[in-house]
């Protein structure tokens, strides 16, 4: 096929699902309304909702399509993880650093991702609220010792602030545009990317000119 | 509150989505008002006719292709691509992903390679000139979905590849109306995915561009394929339509504080809001492109947003949308979710399904659905008793916070008791209407086999119309047995005369 510059081509397009998972009020809509919007708390919003926000990123001469999926985070709504976390490339993990019992939890989903999906998904745990350094309740070196153990990439964010909330989307990024490539390798020379676009990564040829008519954003500085 | 909330919403009279043959199943428009059930059974007699009709159906396409493209053809020579190279790397894929799934890849690759081969099927000439009434029961529709898809592909290059590709897909799937719904979507969804590694790679489309192709060919296929694709009777789709829509009815007291849905329905605008998002989401089911249902689920999404930023003054979160969204599924009951929920599933186009804004929705509307299934006390912060005198239907909401359980005031309780003789012959009546339902349907279906028999038996001794020679003495008829008849002069011929 086409593509079978494999893995090296620079003229793709990437899609990323990426799921939101954590108790309520440890400030997941926060984050991305942060992110996609740069607004927090904001009264006077245009935005009519914030479960469902996508970003266009272009990274290292690539573009990503990045769609966040806010869950539903009250307790009785928990069961239905897996129908929410099904076919995403990668999850986002938050708790707030001054509640150790959203931690706890944080390590559960944990569990249940790795058990349901295996290392297919990159996972990313997130300590928010960190402006509130002096009740933190859960320690720095825990969290970083627990998400080294699982395979996670730890990051401390606070959406009031905008503090470290780039850097958490951008690693994401680059992590699910490794998997990808490693994926695609693995197919081997000039496979289809059938397989995977059934998984909702889809890598796109694009016609050259077309990379430069959308501008997306740049963050990479 | 509660009774007004309840009291108001659509008033779409159940019984007006129901089997015309009231056997209780959901009927359907594309089926005259019955049930796949029923529908199937008055159809079965016209059992062969349908492949007559698909061998008409396949000559017509063909003339309209042609017709299509008989004049915007000077580039008719180019090379088109051969579908078996986008497939064997793929099958190969496949298998090493999913070994339960590599089976039918293969069959897929065989199938795909046939099908594009296949020269346009020989009509017998009997079946052209058939006009049965069955014939004209094919919607208009699925003529316009034809028109539109070609007149859309005309402006696209490789377009005329495009439709003989899903020309000959469509045609070869009427013929596999037996399958297994899964084999059924996993050919379809191979065919999405074969096309659109296709256009990516060959016509070399950028992904939006090849995204709005594969709309237009969900339209063009899924419009014609409708029929034997939407809860086939080879599912138990119906009886999980009839399971969740008892369970809703069943759950008619839950109210919008023990969901904790945050939208006031005290206000017009919300209240507005709220009406629209169940209209929409009823309508789903009038749709026969799964694309057009997914926008059905998205356009009550919105009204679901509307409510609550009315409601809370801010951006609606998932922790909000949920809920809500539950609420709605309760209110409107929609008719057979089940089957239009995996008809979605089966048939859409994946990329929609998967990453797109409508298909978050329409994960949420599964996650509303899976929850309704679950839902017990806790979920609602009841105990389980509450929750099973509610849904035993002894007591309403608002009584229970009226009485307290302790001392009952006698009348109290025995207006308890006649609630109970209540249900208890409400049970009886249901159970006697399901009897009725049974002979009924019972009845139908021996009307028909002796029609049936009689109609073999017809067959097989036409009716001899010459009378018996020896039976003249009882014959009454004045003219009977006339011999003389050749004898009489003719009859007058009137005559012309030029004047
Ligand atoms: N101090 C502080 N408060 C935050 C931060 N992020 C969110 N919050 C607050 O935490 C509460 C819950 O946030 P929300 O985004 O709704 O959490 P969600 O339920 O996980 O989506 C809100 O009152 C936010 O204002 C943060 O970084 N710092
Ligand atoms: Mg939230
Ligand atoms: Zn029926």
């Amino acid at each position: 096929m086409a593509s079978g510059g494999g893995a090296g081509g620079s003229n793709k397009t990437y899609s990323f699902k990426v799921v939101l998972l954590g108790e309520g009020c440890v400030g997941k809509t926060s984050l991305v309304l942060r992110y996609c919007e740069n607004k927090f708390n904001d009264k006077h919003i245009t935005t009519l909702q914030a479960s469902f926000l996508t970003k266009k990123l272009n990274i290292t001469g690539k573009r990503v399509n990045l769609a966040i999926w806010d869950t539903a985070g009250q307790e009785r709504f928990h069961a239905l993880g897996p129908i929410y976390y099904r076919d995403s490339n990668g999850a986002i993990l938050v708790y707030d650093v001054t509640d150790e019992d959203s931690f706890q939890k944080v390590k559960n989903w944990v569990k249940e991702l790795r058990k349901m999906l295996g290392n297919d998904i990159c996972l990313c745990i997130v300590g928010n609220k960190i402006d509130l350094e002096k009740e933190r309740h859960v320690s720095v070196e825990e969290a970083e010792g627990y998400a080294e153990s699982v395979g996670a990439k730890h990051y401390h964010t606070s959406a009031k602030l905008n503090k470290g909330i780039e850097e958490l989307f951008l690693d994401l990024c680059k992590r699910m545009m490794e998997t990808a490539q490693a994926e695609e390798r693995a197919k081997g020379n000039g496979a289809s990317q059938s397989s995977s676009a059934r998984r909702g990564v889809q890598i796109v040829d694009d016609e050259p000119q077309a990379a430069t008519a959308a501008g997306g954003c740049c963050s990479s500085g | 509150m509660t009774h007004r909330s309840e009291r108001r919403g659509i008033h779409v009279d159940q019984s007006e989505l129901l089997c015309t043959k009231g056997c209780g199943f959901y009927g359907n428009v594309a089926w005259h008002g019955l049930c796949s059930k029923c529908w199937r059974e008055e159809n079965s007699r016209a059992g062969h006719k349908q492949i007559q009709e698909d061998h008409a159906l396949a000559e017509r396409l063909q003339r309209e292709e042609e017709a299509a493209y008989a004049s915007s053809q000077q580039g008719a020579s180019q090379p088109q691509p051969k579908p078996q190279h986008a497939i064997a790397p793929f099958s190969k894929f496949e298998e090493r992903k999913t070994k339960e799934k590599s089976r039918k890849v293969h069959t897929m690759s065989k199938f795909f390679t046939t099908s594009a081969k296949t020269p346009p099927k020989k009509v017998p000439a009997e079946a052209q000139s058939t006009s049965s009434p069955s014939a004209s029961r094919r919607p208009v529709e699925t003529d316009r979905a034809t028109q539109e898809f070609i007149s859309f592909l005309k402006t696209l290059k490789p377009g005329r590849e495009i439709f003989k590709q899903c020309r000959a897909f469509t045609e070869d799937m009427a013929y596999k109306r037996d399958l297994a719904a899964d084999e059924m979507s996993e050919y379809v969804q191979d065919f999405y995915q074969n096309l659109s590694d296709r256009l990516h790679t060959h016509f070399k489309g950028s992904s939006e561009r090849v995204e709005s192709v594969m709309d237009e060919v969900e339209r063009y296929m899924m419009t014609r394929l409708y029929e034997g694709t939407f809860c086939p009777e080879t599912t138990d789709d119906e009886n999980k339509d009839l399971a969740i829509q008892k369970r809703i009815r069943a759950l008619h007291w839950v109210t919008i504080e023990m969901l904790c849905v945050p939208v006031d329905e005290n206000i017009p605008e919300v209240s507005d809001n709220v009406v629209k998002a169940i209209t929409d989401v009823i309508e789903m089911d009038s749709k026969r492109v799964p694309r057009d249902k997914l926008t059905c689920i998205t356009r009550c999404s919105k009204h679901i947003f509307n409510a609550i930023k009315t409601t809370k003054k801010e951006a609606a979160s998932a922790d909000d949308f949920l809920p809500t969204l539950i609420y709605i599924v309760l209110k409107a009951n929609p008719p057979r979710l089940q089957s239009n929920i995996q008809y979605i599933t089966r048939f859409c186009n994946p990329s929609r399904l998967m990453s797109g804004e409508d298909g978050y929705y329409f994960t949420n509307l599964c996650c509303a659905v899976a929850f309704i299934e679950k839902l017990d006390g806790q979920s609602l912060n009841l105990s389980a008793e509450e929750f099973d005198l509610y849904m035993s239907g002894q007591v309403s909401p608002e009584r229970c916070k009226a009485v307290p359980s302790s001392a009952e005031p006698a009348a109290l309780s025995q207006m308890n008791k006649s609630l109970d003789l209540l249900t208890g012959l409400g049970a009886r009546q249901e159970r006697v209407m399901e009897g009725a339902r049974r002979l009924e349907s019972d009845l139908i279906d021996w009307r028909d086999g002796v029609q049936h028999k009689v109609q073999d038996v017809l067959e097989r001794f036409p009716l001899e119309t010459q009378p018996p020679p020896s039976s003249t003495a009882s014959s009454s008829a004045i003219d009977a047995d006339n011999v003389e008849n050749d004898l009489l002069p003719p009859p007058l011929q009137p005559q012309l005369f030029a004047g």
